[in-house]
């Protein structure tokens, strides 16, 4: 990190950073106001940051984890060691990363004792992994890490991957030390020429060969501060990256299940498909379950799956519903950030939220004539509060929604509001 | 362990009601007084019926036509409106009432300038995204003692706007996120895009036969909260159509090709995204190793 500004002074030379005179009190004495304040301009102003427009992101993620099981994670500057504050975090990640790349699949490996082991293969079940995290809790730290040896492994599975995908591996690394039987460059140029960017996020110090690796495959290296810059690492990396630049486009065959619904009557058009039937996706396990007309069809070759998106055992086609590749629209029709303006008199409620706008009053001596009396009145004075506008139509709404629509909803209302607007810009 | 501490349960219902004045039965007169006064009446009874289940019980009421979208209840006019109140009748029971009726009432009445209204679509996307907007605002603002149990109910005799995907998805995904169930009761057609979200969100859709009974569908099949509707035999729930459209004739397909790119589903290979403009490869067959050793077999 103090690698990239040179300009940025040691720590030491700039003095001290009075931290404590950005907050203040206001009249009645509370601190709410204020941090509320500072918390949502923080927000804001990372919002802002990560609206990059409608770039290419890779949707089709094929990512390898590989997490440091060696002897220093057992160390206690992460509550309850590191190990276990990692996992829960994976946890976390896994859940997320299936939320917002359905299409996507996932392995775990980890690195221990100098060798490399794969905990899941890559896949798109989300319960799968987080079920192997579990378990992995368990697992006894020790020995040394080896990078070389899990980022081979880690290549090896991603090798085949086709080439539509976006190949990525992130490593958290918690060593300061790796033992590696061959020379690491030889795999970093690999990873590069397989097009595989590697991301890495440091537990303990900054580490010179991952900030190399790092750099030469087009990933990022992070070290972490504490936990919650931990959490917001790994989270960082759910977001789908930007297309390096060298993946090819091509047209992926998808199978779309649950065709015709069942009529009520109880006749219906093809018996077979909704005959009970064993479910693929469980039938080498020993709780496979006979479902009844609930499950999805494979439009080609006909087996039976119980949940989506899943790859078809028998033919190979990938099967998915419409709402999974929907969840990835908003990244591709992104909007634009809103217009910070001052409050107008006119608007009084948010449109999103029907708030209504406090106007923030202050006394004000109004002097008529140096000769009379002074008036006394008090004024409202707007240009405290700040609201948002939209550019495309409009409408005010308040920070709360603002937020809220940038992070979670994905739409503005006051354009979904507005017959004109409300059209999709596609098609 | 034991939460000794029990929150008091708040729970929302968001009402949002399709006002298109396109539906065909709202000018049939039934009983002297015409549909579309029986639907409001229904609603606002339904509302009512809500709020006085318990007193932290909290309402908001949508109403949306091809125009604009607006909020009835509570109302954003400033203005406070005196309200006539039978006597012994609870106070909030007249000001819904009340301020249902003036706002539908001024919706309409902006709605009448346009001729081409009965064209376009209702703006249901946009309704459903306030209501949204809304339960997140009641979220933050009730205190840590309430517990906030949100649902939205679509009440629309309006079908499938396909231009208004991409809104409703991102309604569906962001009700999902927030725990939110979206119910539907369907008046006249049947709508896949709101069977779909109320699938994705484990709420409740209803097609009901007749308009007539619509309170009563209302009162048996939407008002339980859905952590009892577990212990109630509510109607079945329909299969779902999940197949997706594809972008050039709007089909649905069972096996399409998606562009890796920017996910837009194709019914037939092409060459050219049309919606990214990326040219894709043709699939070079990874069999080259295979066909030497034949030849070397042979020779």
């Amino acid at each position: 990190m103090a690698d990239e500004d040179e300009t940025k002074e040691y720590r030491w030379e700039s003095g001290y950073e009075k931290t404590w005179e950005a907050i203040k009190e206001d009249d009645d004495g509370l601190l709410e106001s204020n941090v509320a304040d500072l918390v949502a301009r923080a927000k804001r102003k990372r919002a802002a940051l990560k609206d990059t427009g409608a770039i290419q992101l890779g949707m089709m993620r094929h990512l390898f984890v590989v997490v440091d099981a060696s002897a220093c994670m057992f160390l206690q500057d992460l509550k309850p060691t590191r190990f276990l504050c990692v996992l829960k975090l994976l946890e976390v990640f896994v859940h997320e990363f299936f939320d917002l790349n359905p299409i996507s699949q996932l392995g775990i490996l980890t690195t221990k004792m100098k060798r490399s082991e794969q905990i899941t293969v890559l896949a798109g079940n989300q319960k799968k992994h987080i079920e192997a995290l579990q378990q992995l809790k368990d697992l006894s730290c020790e020995g040394e890490p080896s990078l070389q040896n899990s980022l081979e492994r880690a290549m090896n599975g991603l090798k085949n991957m086709p080439a539509y995908s976006s190949r990525e591996i992130l490593v958290l690394f918690g060593s300061l030390t790796t033992c590696d039987p061959g020379d690491i460059q030889k795999t970093i140029k690999s990873l590069k020429d397989n097009n595989i960017r590697v991301s890495i996020i440091g537990l303990a110090a900054e580490v010179r060969i991952c900030q190399e690796i790092a750099k030469k495959t087009g990933g990022t290296y992070n070290v972490l501060i504490d936990d919650h810059h931990l959490k917001e690492l790994i989270l960082n990396q759910v977001q789908p990256p930007a297309v390096a630049g060298s993946m090819e486009a091509s047209l992926v065959k998808m199978g779309f299940p649950g065709g015709s619904p069942i009529v009520n009557d109880g006749t219906s058009d093809s018996s077979a498909d909704h005959a009970p039937a064993y479910c693929l996706c469980h039938i080498e396990s020993e709780t496979s379950s006979l479902m009844g007309p609930n499950g999805y069809n494979c439009p080609q070759c006909g087996s039976r799956y119980c949940e989506l998106p899943v790859e078809c055992k028998q033919c190979g086609l990938t099967l998915v519903s419409a709402p999974h590749l929907a969840r990835s629209y908003h990244h591709l029709f992104p909007i634009k950030p809103f217009i910070e303006r001052a409050q107008v008199r006119e608007t009084t409620h948010c449109f999103a939220c029907a708030k209504l706008f406090v106007e923030a009053e202050t006394n004000v001596i109004i002097i008529v004539n140096f000769r009379l009396c002074l008036f006394y009145h008090s004024l409202p004075f707007l240009f405290l509060l700040k609201v948002y506008e939209c550019e495309n139509c409009n409408q005010i709404v308040c920070l709360d929604c603002d937020l809220f629509i940038r992070e979670t909803l994905h739409t503005c209302p006051g354009c979904a509001s507005d017959p004109v607007t409300a059209q999709m810009k596609t098609n | 362990m034991e939460d000794k501490e029990e929150r008091i349960e708040t729970s929302l219902v968001a009402i949002v009601i399709d006002a298109t004045p396109a539906k065909k039965f709202a000018s049939q007169p039934l009983d002297g007084s015409s549909m579309m006064n029986r639907i409001f009446d229904s609603l606002i009874a339904f509302g009512n019926a809500h709020l006085m289940q318990a007193s932290h019980n909290k309402l908001a009421i949508i109403a949306c036509n091809s125009k604009s979208t607006k909020f009835l209840y509570p109302s954003m006019d400033g203005t406070s409106r005196s309200y006539h109140n039978r006597p012994g009748q609870y106070d909030m029971f007249a000001k819904v009432d009340s301020d249902v009726r003036h706002g539908l009432g001024e919706l309409i009445l902006n709605d009448m300038t346009d001729n081409d209204s009965t064209k376009s679509d209702s703006l249901l996307g946009g309704a459903m995204a306030r209501a949204l907007s809304y339960i997140h605002r009641v979220q933050r603002e009730l205190s840590l003692s309430h517990q906030l149990k949100p649902r939205v109910l679509v009440v629309s005799g309006s079908c499938d706007s396909a231009l208004q995907y991409m809104t409703f998805m991102n309604v569906f995904f962001t009700a999902q996120k927030e725990n939110v169930v979206i119910d539907c009761c369907m008046m006249d057609t049947d709508s896949g895009l709101l069977q779909q979200g109320c699938d994705i969100t484990g709420g409740q859709y209803l097609h009901i036969p007749s308009v007539a009974g619509l309170l009563e569908y209302l009162l048996w099949v939407f008002l339980p909260s859905p952590s009892c509707r577990s212990k109630i035999v509510l109607p079945p729930p329909t299969k779902v159509d999940y197949r997706a459209a594809c972008f050039c004739h709007h089909k649905l397909v069972d096996i399409g090709w998606v562009c890796s790119v920017c996910l837009s589903i194709f019914c037939k290979f092409s060459i050219m995204c049309t919606t990214c403009n990326t040219e894709f490869k043709l699939n070079r067959p990874a069999i080259v190793p295979a066909k030497s050793k034949k030849r070397a077999r042979i020779e």
